[in-house]
């Protein structure tokens, strides 16, 4: 009895240690982005590389919003994000149980047609699409970054996962307590998958925050303007503002971080479907 | 709302059918199934088939993005493809980084999911440092990666000295170009996969793994006889999204090395298409070489989707 | 049985959809079999003046005050510290002509060229833009305004401009279609540390390629103090630029144009001379192969002596931020000395006649002698002006940094080809030669066939 019990906290600690090892590797860069934000010209180009700025200055955050207009663009971000992931959790919420949970006809056609919708390389797409949102008028607006960017195949097919794995003793008894369709998504599937959800709109969130190739195409005008812009105006050039753009990844990571940290509870734990214990 | 409640309610009573296409329905359900999936379509022919039509037009012309001439040349694009060295190299180059990737990530995520949905401490510290890379820009995460491979400055050289392995060029060797963006790509996207899993996993009754243990099944026995066949929707899922985004892949490499790498080892498929469209503006050849990658994905997620249908199966 | 239905639905849903879509040939015009008549796009000067006189032709009068209140939509491919003096000095020209501008950064050179390009085929496209490879959309589609501007107007003083700075504004010899700005030439810097460990004494620099190619080898035997394992004497950022030169410097053209049939010459055996000595550089350890892109990294680091990088790092590579002493030398050279141009080029790309007199007022207020010079000096971009060097500012500048004396000093033997649509594709061929010549993946002689062989191809393939 002993015995086993000390096995098991030795490979618990084997364990806890080759995680510990494994994610210091993967903050390591990280950590590294942070100290080099501080840093000073000087310091970024030093040999052998410096790891502790040689003075914590704050130079470079200040220079970020002299540089862009900073905060114009992160609202800008927050509000075609929020608006991409709202739009696109709600319409694959619909279609993913619509898929799932629902019979009709031509249903395999769809579900084909929309994997197929990911196959497509944006970089032949994008003057295509251009060309549709010139003739409805979209360039320079939000509807033109946000629209055409709602593409909901990825969302769709993750929540299709997880809503096939609801028992269908489930539905059925719904069903018997005078569900229609509707009130079988509303009462039995949403509620039972809200950590799926979670993740699916941590995903998009992300997937949404970071695009950059489309906000540039069809936007010309700073108040239209997102922040990856913002850092790829900082950066490209040359490699002397490394330290601003530094500073400037760190502030548009920082709420993505914080909403991960706070939903990372609601992500992973909730999840646990206490009606499918059977 | 309160009628539509009240139908919805009488529904099942009346059982209203039917019969499309050689098969029965339900009458409510087809109505809310379509209802529901009416968006996503009306999305979709906005963002996929409106300009997918395009692009298929555009692969029989000759379209110059520069000139903005067009004429149609039937299937010389194609042959232009399939004659083109260059073609042929990104193909193999993709195919290699597609099957390394898609191996070492999923089973990486898979592995680490696994020792994280145990009672460990620090959990929450591990996931959130694993997710971590997942929110860095790629601008910024990819400056600081160049950084770390530097031959002479870089700390990755430096940790192999102190190994007392031999240094390695990195991103600069035509042999090595191709792992190390990779590399940097399981970094950036591991805790993607972790947290599909990890979710997965939580997802399992516990009655299943408890009936197991008492079973007398070790560790072993019970992620492969119950944890693994139950995690199967997960799984192929991250399998056909990992099919479709490796073969798709172009912001690593065209940030990490814009120019295709030495001797062009880092030139994958799509950053081919980005050359032709953009450097050469040859747009129709770009359209016709992005129909063949979506033929190619097309038939591998068919051949995947095939394979893990069998599969679960044989579970239930 | 529902298989059987499936195509069936597919084909009439796609030919409903078809009638919605084919987006981009609407746009375009199909029937165009020769390059030339573009007519659907912007108005062309020379045919426009005779619908509606006046507007070009006689552009002399009035027009101080008629371009107040004028809006003009202008993009820009130029960031950082260069993006921000590009806006201060556009403000001062709204300030002071009541020029509404909108500014607007339009990403790295690939990304504006694919915003442009789409912007064209909707006629969404800027007033104004400072690009790569601008003549490539102007004169590329016929639009040769500029050189109409030149002849009709003088607000901009050509004769005191650098003949290789016009040139790189000609798009296949038919006619100036931009306006050089923010125009660069490589620079060979170099660490004064290093060499000096090395014992070289840099007051007598290495003119030609066969002495730098000495001092390289004293620098490898004594300049590396810090012991790196990577340590070099010589790299560039952009091989093709460098080889573009060099092939000049040897009497090797890079293409011919004959009334318009462009083609590509470097595989010549003066073409191959160069290239065998660029193979020598890496067979001696000297430079390394197929590192390129890690140069610049390398250099400030302090682990490469000489880099041959674009002249607007002289106005970043601050004392602040470099931590060794620099110095710039002349760049070699075979049996001339010749430099290729490069950067950016300031186009008119208006479809509204009456922006015109605006966007050019606004373009030549920020190429005239004054705010050039402002520009150059505050980004290390060169002075389009000979008389430049006559100015107080610039004077001040060189003898408050060496490096401009070397950058300005190299002006006198600048040059460009003209711009043609497969000057990409010639790019990308002759960093894949070198690429593999460094490899030892062939010899120059083949791999510069290759080159030339696929550019030609390109060229044929219309």
């Amino acid at each position: 009895m002993s015995k086993t019990k000390k096995y098991r906290y030795n490979r618990h600690t084997a364990t806890f240690v080759l995680l510990l090892i494994l994610s210091l590797a993967m903050i390591f860069p990280f950590v590294w982005m942070i100290l080099s934000s501080f840093k000073t010209a000087a310091d970024v180009y030093q040999y052998p590389p410096r790891w502790i700025p040689s003075v914590w200055n704050w130079k470079n955050y200040g220079q970020v919003f002299q540089m862009i207009p900073f905060l114009r663009y992160y609202w800008n971000s927050i509000v075609t994000t929020v608006a991409e992931t709202g739009l696109q959790i709600i319409i694959s919420v619909l279609a993913a149980y619509s898929l799932v949970h629902l019979k009709w006809p031509g249903q395999n056609l769809v579900a084909a047609l929309m994997r197929s919708s990911m196959f497509v390389p944006m970089v032949v797409t994008m003057i295509p699409m251009y060309l549709l949102c010139a003739s409805l008028g979209l360039i320079d607006t939000y509807a033109g970054i946000i629209l055409p960017q709602i593409t909901t195949a990825f969302t769709t097919f993750l929540l299709m996962s997880y809503f096939a794995s609801i028992p269908q003793d489930m539905i059925d008894a719904a069903k018997l307590d005078g569900c229609g369709p509707t009130g079988v998504m509303m009462r039995v599937v949403v509620p039972n998958t809200k950590g799926a959800i979670a993740t699916a709109t941590l995903f998009s969130f992300l997937g949404n925050w970071k695009s950059y190739t489309w906000p540039l195409i069809i936007t010309s005008k700073t108040e239209y303007r997102t922040l990856p812009i913002g850092l790829k105006y900082l950066t490209q050039e040359s490699s002397s503002e490394y330290q601003v753009m530094m500073a400037a990844a760190v502030m548009t990571i920082l709420p993505v971080l914080i909403v991960f940290i706070f939903f990372e509870k609601q992500l992973v734990r909730s999840i646990t479907l206490t009606g499918m214990k059977s | 709302m309160s009628s539509e409640a009240s139908a919805q309610r009488s529904a099942p009573a009346r059982k209203h059918k039917i019969k499309l296409f050689g098969r029965e329905y339900h009458t409510n359900e087809v109505a809310v199934g379509i209802l529901f999936i009416v968006p996503t379509l009306a999305f979709m022919v906005f963002t996929f088939i409106l300009p997918v039509i395009d692009v298929v037009d555009l692969s029989f012309t000759n379209f110059n993005l520069k000139t903005r001439t067009m004429k149609y040349i039937q299937f010389e694009n194609f042959k232009y493809l399939l004659g083109a060295e260059d073609f042929w190299k990104s193909l193999l180059n993709t195919v290699k980084y597609s099957v390394m990737k898609l191996t070492l990530d999923t089973s990486i995520a898979l592995f680490l999911a696994v020792l994280l949905d145990k009672n460990i401490k620090g959990k929450k510290f591990f996931r959130s440092s694993f997710f971590a890379p997942v929110v860095v820009p790629m601008v910024a995460s990819s400056l600081i990666w160049i950084w770390f491979y530097d031959p002479t400055v870089g700390p990755f050289n430096q940790i192999l000295g102190w190994l007392g392995l031999p240094e390695s060029q990195w991103l600069y060797h035509e042999s090595t170009a191709l792992w190390s963006i990779l590399l940097f790509s399981l970094w950036k996207g591991v805790g993607y996969n972790i947290i599909l899993f990890l979710s997965g996993l939580q997802n399992i009754p516990d009655s299943y793994t408890e009936a197991a243990k008492l079973d007398g099944a070790s560790e072993w026995q019970l992620f492969w006889r119950v944890k693994f066949p139950l995690l199967r929707p997960i799984t192929s899922f991250v399998i056909m999204m990992g099919i479709i985004n490796s073969f798709k892949v172009f912001a690593e490499f065209n940030v990490m090395t814009p120019d295709g790498g030495p001797l062009g080892s880092t030139k994958l498929i799509v950053s081919y298409i980005y050359e032709l469209a953009f450097t050469n503006g040859r747009m129709g050849r770009a359209c016709a070489c992005a129909l063949m990658l979506f033929a190619l994905i097309f038939v591998l997620t068919q051949f995947q989707s095939m394979v893990g249908a069998h599969k679960t199966v044989d579970i239930d | 049985m529902k298989l059987k239905k499936i195509p069936a639905i597919l084909l009439a849903a796609l030919m409903v959809v078809s009638l919605l879509g084919g987006c981009v040939s609407s746009y375009v015009d199909k029937t165009t079999e020769a390059p030339a008549p573009q007519t659907t796009e912007a108005p062309k000067p020379t045919e426009g003046t005779s619908a509606e006189p006046g507007t070009t032709e006689a552009p002399a009068p009035a027009t101080e005050a008629d371009i107040s209140g004028t809006k003009l939509v202008v993009w820009y491919a130029v960031s950082g510290t260069s993006g921000e003096l590009f806006n201060k000095l556009s403000e001062n020209f709204a300030k002071e002509t009541g020029v509404e501008l909108e500014l607007s950064y339009s990403g790295g050179s690939g990304d504006t060229a694919t915003k442009v390009s789409a912007a064209l085929l909707t006629h969404t496209q800027p007033d104004v833009a400072l690009m790569y490879a601008g003549p490539l959309y102007t004169g590329g589609e016929g639009d040769f305004r500029i050189a109409d501007l030149l002849k009709t107007t003088n607000d901009f003083d050509q004769a005191d401009v650098f003949e290789g700075m016009m040139d790189y504004c000609d798009y296949m010899n038919e006619g100036y279609c931009a306006i050089p700005c923010g125009i660069s030439t490589q620079v060979m810097y170099y660490n004064k540390d290093i060499l000096k460990a090395a014992g070289v004494d840099m007051t007598n620099p290495p003119k030609t390629w066969a002495e730098f190619y000495d001092v390289l080898g004293k620098v490898m035997e004594k300049g590396n103090t810090s012991g790196a394992e990577g340590f070099k004497a010589f790299d560039t950022n952009d091989e093709a630029w460098l080889f573009k030169s060099m092939l000049m410097q040897n009497g090797c053209e890079i293409i011919e144009n004959d009334n318009g049939e462009i083609t590509p010459i470097f595989n010549n055996e003066k073409a191959v001379e160069v290239g065998e000595y660029w193979k020598s550089l890496v067979d001696a350890g000297y430079m390394s192969a197929a590192q390129h892109s890690n140069a610049e990294k390398a250099f400030l680091g302090g682990n490469l002596a000489f880099i041959a990088a674009s002249s607007n790092r002289i106005s970043r590579w601050t004392p602040d931020s470099v931590p060794f002493e620099l110095g710039a030398i002349e760049m070699p050279y075979f049996t001339q000395p010749s430099l290729a141009l490069g950067g950016n080029v300031l186009v008119i790309m208006t479809e509204d006649e009456s922006k015109i007199q605006a966007a050019w007022k606004y373009v030549t207020y920020l190429t005239n002698a004054e705010n050039n010079t402002e520009f150059a000096l505050g980004t290390g971009y060169l002075p389009i002006h000979k008389s430049a060097m006559e100015r107080k500012e610039v004077k001040d500048a060189i003898a408050g940094n060496e490096m401009y004396t070397v950058a300005f000093n190299q002006l006198s033997y600048t040059w460009a080809y003209t711009h043609f649509q497969e000057m990409g594709t010639m790019d990308t061929q002759i960093k894949s030669a070198l690429g593999k010549l460094e490899k030892g993946r062939g010899t120059a002689k083949e791999v510069l066939d290759k080159a030339v062989k696929e550019v030609q191809d390109e060229i044929n393939d219309k």
